[in-house]
């Protein structure tokens, strides 16, 4: 990642700043890391991916008091062998989505889950790096204990769990390790070893014949097991050098398993995934293309871009603010009731999924098809239903809200309790849409420069102070200038057309393209140069579950040539990344 | 209550605020003790505990620091302060102390410095305070909780900040804390030795030992694993296993109980406190219901540490419960952002602070109140209390806000303000650790970095 420092030392009132302040302000696609979102954290070091931090602020090798951690944290990205994750933790969604698609979808899981962090705004890359706590650990057996009680409840629940359900724990008919050994596959996303076998049946055995023991008691428990493993509750993806592939560390079939079906369905592979995988067949791109394919068409794959829009447009709760209860005076807004960011949540999947399968994914930032309830209906100014639900409405020609930016999630996600923040909804196009790295303000930023203005002053001239000074407008001439162009839309996204009794001006330019509004600005968005490839960067990035590394470009531009050449299927995408070589081959892998 | 020594290990019933009895391990009662209360009547010490207790978004100096410096009737508490009078006596107030550290990143550098004296470039490097206090509180036992109990009251972040949590074990492994009160009186709960039909079962429930036959097999599992790891992972695995480790002493603990009487009281939350507010939300009584279950888990030696997030580093959250507009603390009240004006904006941020201060006065003041060894559980415990910031609208790490409450055994001093200026906050961290029996020669790296203490703040 390439970065032009920037050596002034900037004044603001009487506190001197250094020049730790960044760096150029420039967007560069696929650029490692945004200091400004999340965590933004490295892990131990020499693990995963190295964040730089904003601004490339001087972290030493970490010398901690516990467990030592190895190696020499330097930093910079994106030089030589880059570390590769190999224990990708499961995410809160992948964990649920898995015991569901092992224990049935009617097994309880309780809310009470090691909450996910994100890592440069994803879950996944944080997923890559962090240690489960004490807690946490606690809170994975109490789920699955609860879970598989469920499952082993009953002698005919049990059968829909396990390919047969041993009678007794010498049922030679169905033994315990054939039950434990086809669910262990599964769990495990690759065959049990006979070690593993062994471990899960004698399990099995002690407590169906040990005090108050029964065999669906044996069964449960030893299902418990397996999903209580480190193999389950972390995908284990290391490689192994290929003979075929000239040398190279490649993931194995079974690892290929595991990563396209966290990929395609947030979940663990079913049993044609993992027979394909018996069979060798997702050794090769071609192999592994078909049985992508394969996969996008079940149900289970409109999962992958919930998933992954979950991080990207803010509203998993572990993005900062959590988003379903996000502050509104209910003052200034008294129609911000618990149901409507639930509302917006919605919509924004129920958008994402209309376009992902189908079409031009970036359509969404233009798009006049929304999908509202009546709640959300009232506040994108559409008609009422008479019977409630979503249903998908079409805005006329020439409507002012259009495309991912005029809606509710987006706006409201980005605003205030009292009043709307250009900044914040700019800075969201700029990282999340644009792939630009916006710098945090500076560490002594002074802001008593905007107390002097007057009450009534419109949201737009309250922030002139951060163009007019220099030391501010470098960084924020990145999001204000986009954000101001959504000021007919309120803190809560309703529209108008006034700021405090004052016509809001809601023209702007975007990157050397001019727009009037809300609407046009989508349009500029949406042919934005960046756009494209900054969308395959972020998809890229959370399906590897780490940061984009410079060894990336290369991939990274095949991928957007073949996104914009398919008119930007982003299912196609998705088929491309998971059979490229960079998804298949684990590359300058060091442990 | 019976002055018959009793063996140590004996397990205690307790009455709960709803009636239904709880039975914990290790007592702290009188009949355990030696003849003067200080020591366990087979001569161990009594533990002592210590806890993190976190506000974020800083302090505006004059409102906080108290006008005089001295010991006892010497100095007053200061306007943010005053509520916590009834404890002044184990308070000591540290100002005039900076953070040393670079502020690069505003609300994140700071708070790692004060929590573990580390720089934080990308994230927090090395343990916390609390994390390495640990070990040395637990020396000799096991507690059912060894790395403590860990709670929060908002759930809301603070954006790019230190993120929602205050306690690290290392690099990439934090403690999350527990926001619903009601999940943490579970988990308490569990030692009451109480079968769901409500009936005082006749043994260990049989369960506990099919769990940790599971368990076994996970940590045999593991093994195999992490044989095929690298070391970062193996570190990573490692940590995975210390929760199981833990959850192992759990089950021992739930099956050696038998029921005894104590002294500690057992709070009911949904009870007590019906309608105390959303999960994450801050309301005083979400503070009080949190506060009460963990100083209910400090007095049975469920646990000797805790960290008590309040808010979290430049936090989001609306003080709305303390009469502010429903805006957002760190923006409108910090940074005096509230469209309503300056002045207005700086009266509510004092008002916040001192809501801050009052709950922690409530938590203290639970602490006190329950009887442990010869005195009481402040007597016996040591909490820092500290933000993300100073001065919140410039991100100052000037004049940092410091508490230290409680007496830590009989080691540190209370009823003191003590004013330094200049010198570096690691200081407190080093002495506090110093004064709990650490052997360490340093606390923190680079300009974060201390190999003295503060010989002021000790008894």
């Amino acid at each position: 990642m390439v970065r032009r420092s920037s050596m002034r030392a900037v004044t603001i009132g009487t506190l001197a700043v250094s020049c730790l302040i960044a760096a150029a302000c420039v967007g560069s696609i696929g650029s490692s890391s945004s200091g400004t979102q999340g965590p933004g954290g490295s892990g131990p070091n020499g693990t995963g991916p190295t964040a730089s931090g904003p601004n490339g602020g001087g972290s030493s090798g970490a010398a901690t008091n516990s467990a030592a951690p190895s190696g020499a944290g330097n930093g910079s990205p994106g030089v030589g062998m880059q570390p590769v994750a190999a224990l990708h933790k499961l995410t809160i969604a992948e964990f649920t989505n898995s015991i569901h698609d092992l224990l049935g979808s009617n097994a309880p899981v309780p809310s009470q889950l090691e909450p996910d962090q994100q890592l440069d705004g994803f879950r996944s890359v944080s997923a890559s790096v962090v240690s489960i706590s004490p807690m946490g650990v606690a809170n994975y057996e109490a789920a699955i204990n609860a879970a598989t009680q469920f499952a082993f409840s009953s002698a005919m629940q049990a059968a829909t769990v396990l390919s047969c359900v041993p009678a007794s724990t010498t049922d030679a008919a169905c033994s315990l390790s054939q039950a434990l050994s086809a669910f262990g596959r599964r769990a495990l996303r690759r065959p049990m070893t006979p070690a593993d076998v062994t471990r899960y049946a004698s399990v099995a055995a002690d407590i169906a014949q040990g005090p108050g023991g029964n065999i669906l008691m044996g069964l449960q428990h030893a299902v418990a097991a397996i999903l209580q493993s480190p193999d389950f509750l972390y995908r284990v993806e290391l490689g192994a050098p290929s003979a075929q592939d000239a040398g190279r560390t490649k993931y194995n079939d079974f690892e290929m398993a595991s990563r396209l079906a966290s990929a395609l369905w947030v979940s663990v592979p079913d049993d044609t995934v993992l027979n394909a995988a018996a069979a060798g067949a997702l050794s090769t791109s071609t192999g592994v293309l078909a049985q992508a394919k394969t996969m996008l068409a079940s149900p289970n794959a409109h999962r992958s871009f919930a998933n992954f829009v979950s991080d990207l447009y803010g509203m998993d709760p572990s993005s900062g603010t959590t988003f379903m209860t996000t502050i509104k005076d209910p003052k200034f807004f008294p129609s911000w009731t618990m149901t409507l960011p639930l509302a917006m949540q919605q919509e924004l999947f129920m958008r994402v999924d209309d376009v992902a399968f189908t079409g031009d994914y970036l359509s969404l930032y233009d798009s006049p098809t929304v999908f509202v309830n009546n709640e959300l209906a009232l506040l994108y100014g559409l008609p009422k239903a008479a019977v409630d639900g979503f249903r998908k409405v079409t805005f006329p020609q020439g409507s002012p809200r259009l495309g991912l930016l005029g809606s509710g999630a987006i706006l409201a996600s980005n605003g205030l309790p009292q009043r709307t923040s250009p900044t914040l909804r700019g800075r969201f196009v700029a990282e999340q849409l644009l792939c630009k790295t916006v710098p945090p303000p500076p560490p002594t930023v002074n802001t008593s420069v905007l107390d002097t203005l007057p009450p009534n002053a419109t949201v737009k001239a309250t922030l002139e102070q951060h163009r007019q000074n220099p030391a501010c407008a470098v960084c924020h001439a990145m999001m204000d200038p986009v954000g101001l162009g959504l000021e007919n839309f309120d803190s809560i996204g309703a529209y108008r057309t006034t700021d405090k009794g004052l016509p809001i001006d809601a023209t702007g330019v975007l990157d050397g393209v001019s727009f009037k509004d809300e609407a046009s600005l989508g349009t500029a968005l949406r042919n934005h140069p960046n756009a494209a490839p900054c969308f395959v960067s972020k998809l890229y990035e959370q399906l590897q579950g780490r940061m984009t590394l410079d060894v990336d470009a290369p991939v990274l531009a095949t991928l957007a040539a073949q996104f914009g050449a398919s008119g930007h299927r982003a299912d196609q995408l998705l088929l491309d990344i998971v059979s490229s070589d960079a998804y298949r081959f684990v590359e300058g892998a060091t442990r | 209550m019976s002055r018959a020594v009793l063996p140590r290990r004996t397990v205690l019933r307790g009455m709960i605020a709803a009636g239904v009895s709880v039975a914990v391990p290790l007592p702290r009662l009188q009949g355990m003790l030696n003849g003067n209360g200080t020591a366990y009547a087979g001569g161990a010490l009594l533990p002592k505990r210590f806890g993190t207790w976190f506000f974020g978004n800083g302090i505006l100096p004059p409102h906080w620091i108290p006008a005089a410096t001295g010991v006892g009737s010497a100095w007053t508490l200061s306007p943010a302060l005053q509520p916590l009078l009834e404890v002044k006596p184990w308070l000591q107030v540290v100002t005039g102390l900076a953070i040393k550290l670079p502020n690069i990143s505003p609300h994140k550098a700071h708070p790692a410095a004060a929590l573990t004296g580390f720089n934080s470039a990308a994230d927090v490097q090395a343990p916390s305070i609390d994390q390495l206090m640990a070990p040395l509180v637990n020396a000799g036992a096991t507690p059912p909780y060894p790395t403590g109990i860990h709670v929060g009251i908002s759930n809301t972040s603070g954006a790019g900040a230190l993120d929602l949590r205050i306690s690290f074990r290392g690099p990439g492994a934090s403690n999350p804390p527990e926001y619903d009160p009601a999940n943490l009186f579970k988990t308490l709960l569990m030692y009451s030795g109480q079968s769901s039909g409500g009936a005082t079962p006749a043994g260990p429930d049989p369960e506990l030992a099919r769990r940790k036959r599971v368990l076994d097999a996970v940590k045999d599992a593991a093994a195999s694993l992490r044989a095929r790891l690298g070391k970062d992972d193996q570190i990573r695995l490692d940590q995975h296993l210390t929760g199981v480790d833990q959850i192992e002493t759990q089950i021992a603990t739930l099956q050696a109980m038998k029921p005894v009487a104590t002294n500690a009281t057992l709070v009911d939350p949904s009870k007590a406190y019906p309608n105390m507010g959303a999960v994450g939300s801050i309301t005083a009584l979400r503070c009080k219901a949190m506060s009460d279950l963990i100083v209910f888990a400090l007095a049975t030696d469920l646990t000797r540490v805790f960290s008590y997030m309040f808010s979290c580093a430049a936090c989001h959250g609306s003080y709305a419960d303390a009469g502010l507009a429903n805006a957002t603390f760190h923006e409108d009240y910090g940074h005096r952002k509230l469209p309503a004006g300056e002045p207005g904006a700086t009266e509510g941020f004092k008002t916040g602070v001192v809501y801050a201060m009052t709950n922690l006065n409530d938590t203290l003041v639970r602490m006190k109140n329950v009887p442990d060894g010869a005195g009481n559980l402040l007597d016996n415990s040591c909490v820092y209390v500290t933000s993300c910031t100073s001065e919140s609208k410039s991100h100052s790490g000037l004049d940092y806000p410091i508490l230290v409450a409680g007496k830590a055994g009989g080691t540190l001093k209370g009823d003191q303000h003590l004013r330094i200026v200049g010198d570096n906050v690691s200081k407190v961290p080093f002495t506090l650790l110093t004064a709990m029996g650490s052997k360490l020669t340093s606390f923190g790296n680079a300009e974060g970095m201390v190999t003295t203490g503060i010989p002021g703040l000790l008894a």
